[in-house]
């Protein structure tokens, strides 16, 4: 389903280049559970940031559910994330004025639903999420575990077909965080959701599916349990 | 677009203290401007009602060649058979007074005011029985009493009485030249002393009656000018065209008082454009604070702004959200502003501004005498809450297109 094809990414620091991803090719089929891991600066969150059509390659290919989204301009690669992916940060990004439930129906209001559907839909995820009876919680009342819980939610509610998720444990501590693994993995198996999310914590690389191993901005191992 | 406004008017609540400070800034212009405005306005229509209740009258009857020379205050240009011309003026349908004016040196004798003295004086003689019919003088009157036709008696201002020391029974002397050159000289007793709203006349009215005047001035019936009075409401410049018809070949002209007093119409446009640049920097203070607060709260969630972005909210739709918040609190300040403005406005209309210790030496244009008063102007009112609306939407365009020129990854990584 998603196709990187010598992806080449360079940033520039101050005068000098630093050289991000060095010709990364990588297949990831429907469903999978894939954890890109590596140390810091191995190029992680650049190769989660292309993927999730946020950033612009300098070389090489992306192609997504057959589209090539590499060569998408501005306006596409929008209405294509708003249609196909959902995202988790390490540190959730909830809009603090807004309660759980506005959190998460905030994508829908993006997409053209009537409100029934929103709210039903919002209803049901936030409950598979565990955090039924707490959808009128703003973010400040609700522990770091309920806050990832709403941006997973958040994250699923529109259906996507890939969850790009940057360090989502990070920010938890390990027992939360282990939680949120679990969760993510039942999404994964319920949903049939392609989840994609970055870590150097080995403990998260031990519940992917597949392990995409970065170092220095190259694919230094690949492995599918 | 339902939750693009409940999300702005949420994010209203996110920093209560800087909402209320800048929608404070915005309801002090507004406030301001109301109050600017309705004192510009009081005191423009106070000035032209006054300019034509004590200076002008509506319309006035000048020989032809007077306007030109009208600052030497010739005797010998004038309008001959006062009499004649204010009968068929009242035939006409029209109200109408004749007057003498005519420059003079006022002698002070040391037996009432101390010590001698002279000041040079411009002199009205009026008719008595006719003259309160056209100005309205009958009411500001504050010592002594009114004129009466043939006697030898002055009314003075207000200020110029108190400039010079005098009272009502002393006795004043005009040494002046009469029409063909001779010199005169009149000794008058001061009957009266009027407070007339009007600053520029109170500062230096003398009054006579016409009669004597004539007599002394051997004005054989003349007049320097037929005053004629019309109602409020009436087209002036129509009326002095219509009188203009009744007197063509006589050598007289109608003038209008906007013609007579275009000196100080220039003057109240001007202030009025002056007055348009303290109200235009008014609002871009305002502008500014907006603006300022806009920029705060784009770049404290600038990570905010990454999120949605990720997630597929349009440049447009983050704009219009930010748009709508800054409108939020422009609305919120307009408000406000509305309702101080409204109050403060009720004490500038009912009881004013005292600046009588202004205008009493100084002549700032406007024909005040101390207090300024308002007037309601309800289409300022709602410009000025459309206005206080309109800019704050309009300022936060700018700070949100700055905030979504960045990268989505460098605003996700922005701290």
């Amino acid at each position: 389903m998603i196709k990187i094809d010598n992806v080449v990414k360079n940033y520039a620091n101050g005068e000098t280049e630093v050289k991000a991803l060095r010709g990364v090719s990588l297949n990831i089929d429907r469903g999978e559970f894939t954890s890109i891991a590596g140390p810091s600066g191995s190029g992680k969150t650049t190769l989660l940031n292309l993927i999730g059509c946020i950033d612009k390659l300098d070389q090489g290919e992306i192609t997504i559910k057959s589209e090539t989204v590499s060569s998408m301009n501005k306006n596409e690669k929008t209405k294509f994330r708003r249609k196909n992916l959902g995202f988790v940060f390490q540190t959730y990004n909830l809009i603090p004025v807004l309660s759980a439930y506005e959190n998460v129906a905030f994508v829908l209001s993006l997409l053209d639903l009537s409100e029934d559907e929103v709210r039903e839909r919002t209803m049901t995820i936030l409950k598979e999420v565990g955090l039924a009876g707490m959808e009128n919680r703003k973010p400040s009342k609700l522990s770091g575990g309920q806050q990832q819980r709403v941006a997973i939610a958040r994250a699923l509610v529109k259906n996507p077909e890939i969850v790009l998720a940057d360090e989502p444990t990070a920010n938890l501590d390990s027992g939360t965080g282990e939680e949120i693994l679990k969760l993510m993995r039942e999404m994964n198996e319920k949903h049939g959701t392609t989840f994609i999310f970055s870590t150097h914590d080995p403990m998260v690389m031990d519940y992917a599916g597949r392990v995409v191993m970065l170092h220095d901005g190259q694919i230094k191992s690949d492995e599918r349990k | 677009m339902k939750f693009i406004i409940s999300l702005a008017f949420k994010n209203l609540t996110r920093y209560k203290r800087r909402t209320l400070i800048t929608a404070g800034a915005i309801a002090v212009g507004i406030m301001m401007f109301i109050m600017i405005d309705s004192m510009l306005a009081g005191a423009e229509f106070e000035s032209v009602r006054n300019l034509k209740w004590y200076e002008t009258a509506s319309v006035r009857i000048y020989n032809d060649g007077y306007w030109e020379n009208r600052h030497q205050l010739p005797l010998d240009i004038n309008v001959p058979d006062a009499e004649g011309i204010t009968a068929k003026l009242e035939d006409a349908g029209y109200t109408a007074s004749p007057r003498t004016v005519f420059s003079g040196d006022m002698i002070l004798n040391a037996d009432d005011f101390g010590e001698d003295g002279n000041i040079p004086v411009t002199v009205t003689a009026i008719d008595p029985q006719l003259d309160f019919d056209i100005f309205h003088f009958g009411d500001t009157l504050a010592a002594g009493r009114f004129l009466e036709r043939g006697e030898e008696a002055a009314l003075l201002g207000s200020w110029l009485a108190e400039d010079i020391g005098a009272k009502v029974g002393y006795w004043i002397t005009i040494i002046t030249r009469g029409n063909g050159g001779f010199y005169e000289s009149m000794d008058l007793e001061v009957v009266g002393i009027v407070n007339c709203p009007n600053p520029n006349v109170n500062r230096g009215l003398v009054m006579m009656p016409f009669d004597t005047a004539g007599d002394y001035l051997a004005m054989d019936g003349a007049a320097t000018e037929i005053n004629i009075k019309l109602s409020d409401s009436a087209d002036v410049e129509a009326a002095a065209s219509d009188i203009q018809k009744l007197f063509n070949g006589s050598g007289l002209t109608a003038l209008d008082w906007k013609y007579m007093a275009a000196d100080y119409l220039a003057l109240a446009e001007a202030k009025r454009g002056g007055t348009g640049i303290i109200l235009f920097l008014i609002f871009i203070i305002a502008a500014v604070g907006i603006s300022n607060t806009m920029l705060m709260a784009i770049f404290e969630r600038i990570r905010e702004l990454g999120m949605m972005r990720s997630l597929g909210m349009s440049d447009g739709k983050i704009r219009a959200a930010f748009v709508v918040e800054a409108a939020g609190i422009g609305l919120i300040g307009s408000f406000i502003g509305v309702i101080l403005g409204i109050l403060v406005n009720l004490f500038v209309v009912n009881i004013g501004f005292d600046v009588g210790f202004i205008l009493r030496d100084m002549d700032i244009g406007y024909r005040i005498q101390s207090v300024m008063r308002g007037v309601w102007n309800v289409d300022t009112i709602g410009l000025a809450f459309i206005a206080g609306t309109v800019i704050s939407t309009i300022v936060a365009f700018f700070p949100t297109g700055k905030a979504l020129k960045m990268d989505i990854p460098a605003c996700l990584r922005h701290q």
